[in-house]
């Protein structure tokens, strides 16, 4: 781990200590995995938006994604297809939408801020139109199941996101592919002039970023027993910062999955720890917005101490 | 080291303030090892937006029960946003501190009910309060006021209005819309309390569709189809406003009355202005002490299935029925005593 990391990790600890102090039921075991249903969406969109940052993008679509996924799932249900293929077309309706925004970033080369700026609304408004607004709910019991029930005392989301956060850290650390997507933010033309099938991996990007949407909107229908369209609202927001937080420039070429657990997991203990403990839910996104901040100070000061690092003596 | 020290000053100042910003904002910090005592109990309550000022009012009732118990430690915290998903988040946070009894006005039954499900098997008591949510999700319900009391009550309030028991003249209905499973309810009621004053007639029932601008045409229309209309009943929040405008434009003011179920700050100027003479709704703030109380006696294991009464400290005995605990009494504010309102 790399000293931001390293701070990261001591921020952590520090807030689990002094929630530790003042009201100790929060560090319980019980509590911490009760709470921690609320994380695991917004994780399992953050690791390709990790991904998509590292490659010099950005997808301000993925809420829009999110909430046309899960009124896909909720009305295909609701016409009594059955809930399993249900899923199945709500995540590959991800993959498509995502791989809508790959092929205007890879083919038309648009720059992706625009074009997932767009998509974000028509999304959103198609979301909105086919399911003219209804909240649609009432799902069986075995497919709730699949956001109450554990496993070893950790939600079946958890399990989720930690394969495909291994999968993430594989794909990054070993694979030509990983190497391509670093390429790609470090110094986009240059990659062009190489070997390097650009296109593709910008349209892979997007395309599993939908299809991780997909997957998070699934697991959401099952926790909360409802699909709507004006779901997911504040995701991007939160996937950015989360992934700024972890230590990934914004600008592209650097970023790493371990950093990115850590500010999730930052993010998610200070956020349920200050409404726990000061009761006072109009603290949220003020604490979102004062961790985006610090993250950023946080990268200043790592910025300038390599300059003053790589200084010749 | 040093270049660490200061995300350590950043931190500290996020958490202090945040610190400071909670302690100005609320005088309901827990007080640590009360719980210790055996008798004192934990009750959080969640409006279905936090800061509106109907709930607000709602609160300020629960604090008083809680003060006036003196063994109740509440906790009064909704989303500010009015997300169904942010309610969620609490009632999970609160079940994860197992507090005893939670207290919820759904925004979203749907969403809220497995939410609900989960902190009762936890060993949380459950309540609904101002709206309902699935029966299996919580074990009573602090009903307001059931739509026999609004239906008659609106009647009566109109009768009075037009000149008492001899009152004569047609009344209209301006209604939700025709399939608004609470309006019509309250509509039946409506009708069956319209047979003790045999001088008013019925003459027309106007869907509005929760649209203020379609309230006020159908207003408008249903005055010139019927010339002689004494009296309109807009029963929707939105319908209410909507169709005292239309008289008000009409200049109708004191020939047609209107009434309908509002909080009063909403109402304030037609009342002022003698549009409007009486405004109906059930006490907010007794709707939060009977809460806080049901929640108390739930514990306590006084107020357990089956029972038919419950006593609520100074609003004394409530009757019950089925699962519902009844705050009874509907309120109705006219010029004389609206402006004592703020909510």
């Amino acid at each position: 781990m790399k000293a931001r990391e390293w701070t990261l990790a001591a921020l952590l600890a520090l807030l689990m200590l002094y929630a530790w102090r003042a009201d100790p039921s929060f560090v319980s075991l019980r509590a911490q995995a009760l709470l921690s249903t609320h994380i695991w969406e917004l994780a399992i969109v953050a690791i390709p938006m990790l991904l998509i940052v590292i490659a010099a993008g950005i997808d301000l679509s993925v809420g829009s994604m999110f909430a046309l996924c899960a009124v896909v799932l909720g009305l295909l249900h609701e016409r009594g297809v059955p809930i399993g293929w249900a899923a199945i077309a709500a995540m590959a309706a991800g993959a498509l939408q995502g791989a809508i925004n790959g092929w205007f970033v890879a083919r038309l080369k648009v720059h992706p801020l625009l074009v997932t700026l767009g998509t974000m609304a028509a999304y959103r408004g198609i979301a909105e139109g086919i399911s003219t607004a209804r909240p649609l709910s009432g799902y069986p019991e075995g497919f709730l199941a699949l956001s109450h029930e554990n496993l070893l005392g950790v939600p079946i989301p958890g399990w989720v996101f930690l394969c495909l956060a291994m999968f993430a850290a594989l794909v990054l650390g070993r694979t030509v592919f990983g190497k391509w997507t670093i390429a790609l933010g470090t110094n986009e033309s240059a990659t062009r002039f190489s070997a390097i099938p650009v296109a593709r991996v910008q349209w892979l990007l997007f395309a599993g970023c939908g299809l991780a949407c997909g997957i998070a909107a699934v697991l959401t229908v099952a926790r909360t027993n409802t699909a709507k369209a004006d779901m997911g609202m504040g995701l991007p927001l939160e996937a950015v910062t989360a992934v700024v937080l972890g230590g990934a420039k914004i600008e592209g070429g650097s970023g790493s999955v371990i950093g990115l657990v850590l500010g999730l997991a930052l993010i998610h203990e200070t956020r349920e720890f200050v409404s726990w403990h000061w009761k006072l839910n109009e603290l949220n996104l003020i604490v979102l917005g004062a961790l985006l901040i610090v993250s950023v100070l946080i990268q200043r000061v790592f910025e300038s101490r390599n300059r003053v690092a790589s200084r010749p003596a | 080291m040093k270049r660490f020290s200061g995300f350590l000053v950043v931190l500290a100042l996020v958490v202090s303030g945040c610190s400071s910003g909670g302690g100005a904002g609320s005088g309901e910090k827990p007080g640590e090892g009360k719980a210790d005592s055996g008798k004192s109990i934990k009750v959080a309550m969640l409006p279905k937006k936090k800061g509106v000022p109907y709930f607000t009012s709602c609160s300020e009732g629960a604090m008083e029960a809680a003060k006036e118990l003196g063994n109740v430690e509440l906790i009064y915290d909704g989303p500010t946003s009015g997300e169904a998903s942010e309610a969620v988040a609490l009632v999970d946070q609160w079940t994860a501190q197992g507090v005893d009894v939670i207290a919820v006005s759904p925004n979203d039954p749907a969403v809220l009910g497995p939410a609900m499900k989960k902190a009762r098997d936890a060993g949380v008591r459950v309540l609904t309060w101002d709206a309902d949510a699935d029966p299996s999700a919580r074990e009573f319900m602090v009903n307001q006021a059931t739509a026999q009391d609004i239906g008659y009550a609106l009647v009566d309030t109109m009768a009075k209005d037009l000149g008492g028991d001899g009152a004569t003249g047609e009344v209209a209905i301006v209604t939700a819309s025709l399939t608004a499973a609470n309006q019509n309810e309250w509509i039946k009621f409506i009708k069956e309390r319209l047979a003790k004053y045999p001088g008013l007639k019925l003459v027309a029932t106007q869907p509005s569709n929760e649209d203020q601008k379609l309230a006020f045409s159908v207003t408008q229309d249903l005055m010139k189809a019927y010339p002689n209309l004494k009296g309109i009943f807009a029963i929707s929040s939105v319908a209410f406003p909507g169709a005292a405008e239309a008289i008000k434009q009409a200049g109708k003011s004191g020939q047609v009355l209107v009434t309908g179920l509002s909080t009063p700050n909403d109402m304030k100027t037609y009342v002022r202005e003698g549009v409007v003479k009486s405004v109906i709704l059930w006490n907010t703030k007794d709707l939060g002490y009977l809460t806080v109380q049901a929640a108390r006696a739930l514990v306590d294991g006084t107020l357990k299935p089956g029972a038919v009464s419950l006593k609520a400290g100074r609003l004394g005995e409530k009757r019950i029925d089925g699962e519902n605990i009844l705050l009874g009494g509907i309120m109705i504010f006219t010029k004389e005593n609206i402006n004592q309102y703020d909510f």
